[in-house]
């Protein structure tokens, strides 16, 4: 589609738009940088560096502040919740995609319906729940409320995934004698690949940043994940008036993401593009 | 299909490695005797609390072999943390957060604590506990209980007052501490004069001026909590109330308020303060030096005085107090350790260093104050009665929010008194 | 094809129990706790105790609870304009033929793979602060010294603030959305409208509107859901307790049933049950939405 492309003086305000908003998070984020390697009095007198660069404010925040053991955390929530939706969901999604029977419509309108429930609707009986089987204080207990929380969305996803998928495939397995759940673990599951990579960027970028849950349900340090460990690093600076250790406990935050982004910026588009589009 | 296989295992392992040390923790005592406490806290791990409290537990330790402790750091979301995992049956042997809070809140919970009050320990040299917490504490702790009752151990001990600039206050001229509401506009005024803007206050603790001014002018929080709760309107019809926002609307118009005041997102009004544009900071506790020491340093002249006496009110003689406090769970297995730990930091050497590594006030009356709030001391010794946080405003949660937001207007400047009343009125 | 009983049952068992763990059981309970008095979440049931109505009825008369509604509301509407035009105008940008195409759209997209509360720290300690903020020395630049005072973060702005702090963060996902859309529009289909003489302006109303009805309703869709999670904004933007400006439903609810911050907190305000009764309300008014974005796109559906 070529709507706009006459010439390119036309384009010039196009450009203009788009590098002032880019601008802008550029100066957003690069402020906080500079910040966070000055003093606290240099950024409340407005005197960023003046006294040089202080790498001090890092080392306060890495070594004092855990922020190893929280990346660690998120890491190992995103991760095994990621995969467990996976291979929970495929086989859900495909039976419902591939086989006639009574209910099929009904948990097919469940799992969608689920999508609109708000996390306030169910937070709390899930909490009353977890602290009478004292699971409050494991790290299984976050896994898997992520993976239940997760699942309907990945169902529906795959479900019609499953159905732009031929059915030929099964048909030559089941003449050669291959069970049909033999098939779907040899066969169909690896040709749902590029559905199962969309979906899992998808979840993966929301877990990553998921806070509330982990508000509630994660009570110590060892258990917080990024979210949830930098809302407590923040607040603990701020109450020692160290503010350039506050932001430094940002970047840090910030720049193992932002790498990650510019790395795989094209796929992580794709998934979530692919993930809203078909939801 | 492989891959999948190798995910899944990775994924066990990693969940093997990260549930080992959880459940291990339990099995380790080899020692049948050793004792141990699990101590929830509300200090984040980097806070200098934190580490003092860090190294006189490690001390605890040494000198009681059968105790172990352990700590967990949860920061200020404890509140919302710690009654839950009591519901839930976690092992918290002793906790912390403010004094009123864990009284009032958590008492069902906690083990009685008089009898313990009566015993010496080795850190109250020879005397009983008792004899070295501020009586007055005592007192209010007691009237917190629902039964007249000692449940918690105090520290930390805090007052509520305004805090100044003392080069400022010299600069201009200022001789004496002003002890009513004349004599604070005449400091204004003067401080004006010579060049600097007068008063400053953070959206954080906005609420505080309108809670003790209200005070003084009532002479008692009740009616304050009258006021604040009343639906119909018609108790913020009482004179006292516009008078008071008289008195609040002539401080803006004086032009003695900073221009940053309704805009102030805690800390930036403290650090207006700190970086000497503003010489009054309005109410605040007496951590407040600590807080902004960063851009201070230590040798920034801190100065401190009641809330002045209103206009037809009472005297300066009430204001806000209070601690912080330990708690002990009374399903605790060895009440007696918990509580020789909670004495043993809130008494001797280690209230001494707590007080000197946070420059804030010891619980022991005989030790000095830190220069930085000396004159706080004074103040604490003088107060003759207890005006709750905010004054009493924050009792209903409805109507707090929308008073603090009208309140700042008018310190603003940007409503008279009499819309200040009628807003807030039309709001509720 | 062959349909196997076993099979079917081993598949769909554990989506199943996971949804019935954390969708079914839940809503139920929830639903049944928001017509009973419950202080702690951790209750029995035992000691709940029935009140009918008498939550939404407190509720109703909380004047932070409505002022909560309105700011949800605020947040939706204006929010939900704000965004999605200034996303279509980016998608359409983008999508005709810039160069650098796939740098713009990553860095558009960025604000939203970084942690919220690192981007709200961001905005309200820097972006907004009057005395050295961005925004402060920006206006200061140009001059203009009364653009430059203004105060973000007074009550009658901070709503604002966060509105547009949320907002900018948000535009990023939608321009996603939108090029995808876009793009899947056949090109042949503006090709003809211009032989017919179409302006610019003809062909996106009358070509990619109609034809991206469907992108839309999936989008005011995919906003009403977030906006009813408006969390972490409020939280950064005001750490304490909840002001008039930032409450939202979620922070009330999270203040009834696990405490409020102020020092002096009355442990008789504690009430799950109407914390629940504010889930069920969150629920019915998604819900609502969900039917009215149906009813409006009702017959509007466009399949290409």
């Amino acid at each position: 589609m070529k709507l706009f492309n006459k010439n390119t003086i036309k384009k010039i305000p196009s450009y203009g738009i788009l590098s002032l908003w880019v601008l802008f998070t550029a100066v957003l984020i690069g402020w906080i940088m500079i910040a966070s390697l000055s003093t606290t009095r240099e950024i409340f007198t407005n005197t960023l560096l003046k006294s040089g660069v202080h790498f001090s404010n890092y080392t306060k925040a890495l070594i004092n502040h855990n922020v190893g053991q929280y990346f660690l955390n998120s890491l190992l929530y995103t991760f095994s919740a990621g995969f467990s939706i996976l291979i929970i969901s495929a086989p859900c999604a495909y039976v419902l995609a591939r086989f006639e029977f009574k209910g099929n419509k009904l948990i097919q309108n469940l799992f969608v319906g689920s999508l609109g429930v708000p996390i306030i609707m169910i937070i709390l009986p899930l909490f009353a729940l977890a602290s009478q089987l004292r699971m409050t204080n494991s790290r299984i207990l976050l896994i898997i409320l992520y993976i239940c929380i997760t699942t309907p969305f990945t169902v529906f996803f795959l479900l019609s995934f499953f159905k732009t998928l031929s059915t030929s495939f099964e048909e030559a397995a089941a003449i050669d004698g291959c069970s049909p759940i033999r098939t779907f673990w040899t066969i169909m599951f690896p040709l749902a690949q590029p559905g199962l990579i969309t979906v899992g960027i998808f979840n993966f970028i929301a877990l990553w940043n998921e806070y509330f849950i982990a508000l509630v349900f994660a009570n110590t340090s060892e258990q917080r994940p990024l979210a949830v460990g930098l809302m407590t690093m923040i607040q603990s600076m701020r109450y020692t008036g160290d503010w350039a250790g506050m932001f430094a406990a940002v970047v840090i935050v910030f720049v193992p993401t932002f790498l990650l982004y510019i790395f795989l910026s094209e796929k992580i588009i794709a998934g979530v593009t692919g993930g809203a589009i078909k939801g | 299909m492989k891959k999948s296989i190798g995910f899944l295992l990775s994924i066990l392992m990693i969940l093997a490695v990260f549930s080992t040390p959880l459940s291990a923790a339990g099995q380790q005592d080899s020692n049948p005797d050793a004792k141990e406490l699990v101590y929830w806290s509300m200090w984040n791990e980097t806070e200098p609390q934190a580490m003092v409290l860090k190294d006189a537990i490690k001390e605890f330790e040494k000198s009681n072999p059968d105790v172990k402790v352990t700590i967990q750091w949860n920061g200020r979301e404890i509140r919302k943390t710690l009654q839950p995992a009591l519901d839930a049956g976690t092992e918290i042997d002793i906790w912390d957060e403010d004094l009123e809070r864990i009284v009032k809140t958590w008492q069902p919970y906690a083990l009685k604590l008089d009898d313990y009050y009566g015993q010496s320990y080795p850190s109250t040299n020879g005397k009983s506990f008792e004899d070295t917490v501020m009586k007055s504490l005592q007192a209010h702790l007691k009237t917190l209980s629902t039964d007249k009752g000692l449940y918690a151990v105090p520290y930390q001990p805090y007052v509520v007052s305004v805090f100044y600039n003392k080069d400022h206050f010299d600069k201009a001229g200022i001789t004496s501490t002003p002890t009513n509401w004349d004599e604070f506009l005449a400091v204004c005024s003067k401080l004006k004069a010579a060049g600097f803007t007068p008063v400053t206050i953070d959206d954080a603790y906005m609420d505080l001026p309108l809670g003790m001014h209200l005070n003084r002018k009532f002479g008692n929080p009740d009616a304050v909590e009258a006021l604040v709760k009343d639906r119909s309107g018609k108790l913020w019809d009482d004179p006292k109330v516009l008078e008071t926002a008289k008195e609040f609307e002539a401080l803006a118009k004086g032009g003695y308020m900073s221009e940053q005041v309704a805009t102030n997102k805690w800390p930036a009004g403290q650090q207006e303060v700190a970086t000497d544009q503003v010489s009054i900071y309005f109410l605040n506790g007496t951590w407040l030096p600590n807080e902004v020491m960063g851009t201070t340093g230590p040798d920034f002249k801190w100065g401190q005085f009641a809330y002045p006496a209103v206009p037809n009110g009472a005297g300066a003689g009430a204001g806000t107090f209070g601690a912080q406090g330990f708690q002990i769970n009374k399903d605790c297995a060895a009440p007696d350790a918990a509580f020789a730990l909670a004495a043993h930091l809130t008494s001797g050497k280690w209230d001494q260093e707590l007080s000197a590594n946070t420059f804030g006030a010891p619980m022991d009356t005989s030790m000095e104050w830190p220069v930085q709030i000396k004159e706080s001391a004074a103040i604490f010794a003088s107060l003759k009665s207890f005006v709750p946080w905010s004054g009493g405003l924050a009792a209903d949660p409805d109507a707090f929010p929308i008073v603090k937001a009208e309140f700042t207007r008018l310190l603003a400047g940007q409503v008279t008194a009499e819309e200040f009343i009628a807003n807030i009125k039309s709001n509720l | 094809m062959k349909q196997s009983k076993s099979m079917m049952v081993l598949f769909l068992t554990p989506a199943l129990v996971t949804f019935a763990t954390v969708f079914i059981y839940p809503i139920i309970r929830t639903v049944f706790m928001s017509f009973y008095y419950v202080k702690t979440v951790t209750d029995s049931f035992g000691k709940w105790e029935f009140v009918g109505f008498g939550n939404y009825g407190k509720l109703m008369a909380s004047s932070m609870f409505i002022q909560s509604l309105k700011n949800l509301g605020n947040i939706w509407l204006w929010g939900g304009i704000g965004v999605f035009l200034i996303a279509i105008l980016f998608s359409m940008i983008l999508t005709s033929g810039v160069k650098g195409k796939s740098f713009y759209r990553a860095a558009i997209y960025l604000p939203n793979v970084v942690s919220a509360i690192a981007m709200a720290t961001m905005w309200i300690q820097y972006a907004f602060n009057s005395k050295y903020g961005l925004f402060f020395q920006f206006f200061s630049f140009l001059g203009m010294d009364n653009a430059a005072a203004f105060q973000w973060t007074s009550p009658d702005n901070q709503f604002y603030a966060m509105l547009i702090a949320y907002s900018f963060g948000m535009v990023g996902y939608y321009v996603l959305i939108f090029m995808a859309g876009i793009e899947k529009i056949p090109s042949d289909y503006y090709e003809a409208a211009k032989l017919e003489g179409a302006n610019m302006f003809h062909q996106f109303r009358h070509i990619t509107i109609p034809l991206m009805t469907d992108v839309f309703r999936t989008s005011i869709v995919m906003w009403s859901i977030s906006t009813v999670a408006f969390f972490i904004w409020s939280q950064v933007f005001s750490p304490l307790d909840p002001d008039v400006g930032t409450i939202v439903p979620m922070v009330y609810m999270y203040n009834l049933v696990f405490g409020r911050n102020l020092t002096l907190t009355d442990p008789t305000l504690l009430n799950a049950g109407a914390g629940a009764a504010v889930g069920v309300l969150m629920t019915l008014l998604v819900l609502l939405t969900f039917s009215m974005v149906n009813l409006v796109f009702r017959d509007k559906k466009l399949e290409f």
